[in-house]
């Protein structure tokens, strides 16, 4: 999934506004106003507009967060306790050989258009999922189902074509949301842009004003702990300068991804809070491992001596991002740090390496970059580029809008333009795989899949697909661990950074978090053990 | 003249259809000429490559490119636009989502324009190198030099952060059409009032003028009726063509004030490499500039009654 905040615009223009709002941001004088009546309506601000409302066939992951509050999934994450919890199944039973899930669902529950939610809801919409008519975007987690089927009213079972270690945690994502049948079918073609009556969620569908914002209403029948606010809008203002203005102004309580330049003077800010936690999304630097110098491994590793993540992310990323220890970010499963701390910046070591390598003398090399894709991309591209220049790598940085640069990424080995380039990656489902999977096993090799490092090691090949079977957690792990090692050692990428994900709150509204997955909470988080109910409000 | 002035405006909208045509082939040959895959791009990098392929087929993609303008060419002169790959929603129903927004917002900023910039020309040119005169001539410099994103972001922070006056950015109510279209109408209001300027100045220094005052009128109503309405005809000239721009889509604006106008749809369209969406929103452009273009034209025969068509 791809995240929701593009920025819009050319550096100049983010510099003006970051030089406007900045004087707002440090000359701000008065203080909260205290304690405040709860608004009647929410109002969100976020960066996008939704193209389809219809939890199955998400795309972004911002959209997908506001769907989540009208629609909900049988299991949950839960974003700091990372495990799977309850939602709308209370248990889960899985058979000795991993093919087998049953669950039993929650009671009593109805969705916005009054029908009951029960076994036949969810075999409708799991089955529906597999329908070739519905666009699902990650159809490859909906393929290992092989049948489902209902026991009686509330128990579901789930048959499996073959053994899915990440299955738990791939119906945590929003596509697997249950939908009512009644509604989608009374729907039809109106179900993608107003999806009424079909959810079970704290909130109902009412309107979606294209291109201006999406309104929802509090459901009161709602099976859980309810909404504070009677209704939610989620306004779609596409220049992040003017999101953090609506905040200000008081015409929003939340907006998402405020400029990134502004984030340190905010975070001093009296009157509003910055929310932010690092996110799956790893930032990294692909190295073209099948092209010139690059094949060398020593060269590799040079370049990952040369760069000063810290000192990157200190003075150009705000502190928006930690330094990875692995190719894996630290919330996923299986994650194993291989590396405290991150590559070692050592530009004599790199030098060492170049020279042993035959690149005494450096080499010149293709660099590009997205701009406004990933925060501060460009940016950090040129001080990279700057910090190789030290061990006489000449990397011309170069940029291009991102439909191109995809296209780019899409290109077989025999044509591909990429030497290095900046490229981040983000999973829905918090598991190692999805990285790993996705960008070091060989079968991904673009236009296959969109692993543009073209790495080929016949080891890491077989561990991965070990891994993707095997339903012993321990086992899989050690799958894992050993993976993770000697990829990073084996250095396809610059290591860099896992990104952060903020908004920026009014200070009265209260308890959002920030999930791993770029989302922030919908309300209400669900109930895990030893953490309990955590709620947003209104203070 | 009646019947006249009807085949004349019979062969304009005549005209207008071989034009709107070019447009088509031209925009359909661009956008598919930068690089991009919409399906890859509507499903994300996470996406399985069947399910991207599986897409593509579907948009038509696999086809050649004479087939897919065949097919949208098809489809156009029964008057479907198509569909939004990325919406699955009819292209028309995307456009006629957002087109009063746009509209509202260009007839609000091209009468601010028009007021405000012919008012100023025209105490310019009264007052010609005096002190006012200058003031105004600077303001409209800043007001062809700001770049509209940053007047647009100083606004707000003046009326909607400190002042509480208006609602910074949205769309809805009359309050939040204030402050985008002052935004929009400062470059416009600037071009009116130098062309004002100096056409007036012009049309002063002719020897009616001089009549008019030796006749005794009185120098507003030399100004007004012997002297501004002959120096009107490149200022309509110039109104005409902002008003095209603006219903052409403000994109800054649009962006700046989160205003749910065509231009940010298009801007959107071309990100997301959505063709039909693209097509459809260009055609509709070029399909109201030229209706502007023939408004401004039939304007002419009124305010300078020597212009006669047939």
């Amino acid at each position: 999934m791809e995240g929701g905040g593009r920025a819009v615009g050319s550096t100049f223009k983010r510099l003006l506004s970051v030089a406007a709002l900045a004087a707002v941001v440090f000359s701000w004088q008065g203080g909260p106003a205290g304690a405040q009546a709860v608004p009647r309506q929410l109002r969100i601000a976020i960066g996008i507009d939704a193209d389809r409302l219809d939890p199955a066939e998400q795309t972004t992951t911002t959209i997908a967060n506001i769907v989540d509050y009208m629609f909900e999934t049988l299991v949950d994450l839960h974003p700091v306790k990372n495990e799977i919890v309850p939602r709308l199944a209370t248990r889960w039973q899985v058979s000795r050989d991993g093919l087998t899930y049953t669950f039993t669902l929650r009671r009593g529950v109805t969705f916005h258009d009054g029908t009951p939610f029960n076994a036949h809801a969810v075999k409708f919409t799991l089955e529906r999922l597999q329908d070739p008519r519905i666009a699902v975007a990650l159809r490859f987690l909906v393929t290992p189902i092989k049948s489902v089927e209902a026991v009686g009213d509330d128990t579901v079972r789930i048959t499996l074509s073959k053994v899915t270690p990440t299955f738990l945690a791939d119906l945590t994502t929003t596509q697997f949301a249950i939908v009512s049948p009644a509604a989608v079918e009374r729907a039809g073609d109106r179900w993608r842009a107003a999806p009424v009556g079909g959810g079970t969620g704290p909130y109902v569908f009412k309107e979606w004003r294209r291109g201006d914002a999406i309104l929802l209403e509090r459901n009161p029948a709602y099976w859980g702990k309810k909404g504070p606010f009677e209704e939610l809008l989620f306004r779609v203002v596409p220049d992040a300068g003017t999101r953090l203005t609506q905040v200000l102004a008081g015409d929003v309580h939340q907006a998402m991804l405020p400029p990134a330049p502004d984030v340190k003077g905010l975070r001093r800010n009296p009157r509003v809070t910055v929310v932010e936690a690092p996110s799956d999304r790893v930032i990294f630097i692909v190295l073209n491992t099948q092209w010139g110098p690059l094949r060398d491994v020593r060269v590799r590793q040079a370049l990952n001596y040369a760069v000063n993540k810290k000192a990157i992310l200190a003075s150009v990323l705000f502190d928006l991002g930690t330094v990875v220890h692995s190719p894996c970010p630290s919330m996923m499963f299986g994650y194993s740090p291989v590396q405290e701390g991150g590559w070692p910046f050592n530009p004599v070591r790199a030098k060492q390496l170049l020279a042993e390598a035959g690149y005494k003398d450096g080499f010149e090399v293709n660099f590009f970059s997205p701009t406004g894709r990933y925060i501060q991309d460009f940016q950090f591209a040129q001080a990279v580029a700057a910090q190789l220049r030290n061990v006489n790598v000449r990397a011309n940085v170069g940029t291009m809008d991102w439909p191109s640069y995809v296209a780019m990424i899409q290109t077989p080995l025999e044509r591909t333009r990429v030497q290095m380039i900046v490229l981040g990656w983000a999973w829905p489902v918090l598991d190692c795989d999805g990285v790993l999977y996705g960008q070091f096993h060989s079968s991904n090799h673009p236009p296959r899949g969109l692993g543009p490092a073209y790495y080929h090691n016949p080891r890491v090949d077989q561990l991965l697909d070990q891994e993707r079977q095997e339903p012993n957690v321990e086992k899989r792990k050690a799958l894992l661990k050993e993976a993770q090692q000697i990829i990073w050692n084996d250095a396809p990428w610059i290591w860099l950074w896992s990104q952060k994900w903020y908004v920026v709150t009014a200070r009265n509204l209260e308890g959002v978090r920030i999930h791993p997955i770029e989302k922030w909470t919908a309300l209400c988080e669900p109930e895990a053990p030893a953490v309990g109910h955590h709620c947003v409000t209104w203070k | 003249m009646s019947s006249s002035l009807g085949t004349y405006l019979l062969r304009r909208l005549g005209l207008a259809v071989p034009t709107l045509v070019g447009v088509t082939i031209i925009v359909f040959a661009l956008i598919r000429l930068i690089p991009g895959d919409p399906a890859r791009l509507i499903l994300g990098l996470q996406a399985s490559e069947d399910e991207v392929q599986r897409l593509r087929i579907e948009l038509g993609l696999d086809r050649p490119l004479y087939v897919q303008y065949a097919r949208f060419f098809g489809r156009l002169v029964r008057g479907d636009l198509g569909r939004s790959a990325v919406t699955r929603e009819p292209v028309l129903g995307e456009i006629t989502h957002r087109l009063p927004a746009t509209v509202q917002l260009a007839v609000a900023s091209i009468t601010v324009a028009a007021l405000g910039g012919m008012t100023a020309g025209v105490i310019s040119a009264t007052r010609q190198y005096s002190a006012l005169d200058y003031l105004v001539m600077t303001v409209a410099l800043f007001g062809v030099s700001l770049p509209v994103f940053w007047l647009g972001l100083m606004l707000m922070l003046l009326f909607s952060v400190y002042l509480k006056w208006l609602p910074a950015g949205g769309y809805g109510t009359f309050a939040h059409l204030v402050l985008p279209a002052v935004a929009l109408a400062a470059f416009s209001v600037a071009i009116i009032a130098r062309m004002t300027r100096s056409s007036l100045l012009e049309a002063l220094n002719q020897d009616y003028v001089r009549t008019a005052h030796a006749k005794g009128l009185r120098q507003r109503v030399v100004i007004v009726r012997h002297a501004l309405k002959n120096a009107l005809i490149p200022v309509i000239t110039v109104i005409g063509l902002q008003f095209g721009t603006l219903l052409g889509g403000a994109i800054l604006t649009e962006t700046v004030f989160a205003w749910p106008g065509m231009g940010r749809l298009l801007v959107g369209a071309i990100t997301a490499r959505d063709y039909a969406v693209v097509q459809g929103v260009v055609l509709v452009f070029a399909a109201l500039f030229t209706l502007v273009n023939l408004a401004v034209d039939l304007l002419y025969a009124y305010v300078d009654p020597r212009i006669h068509y047939g």
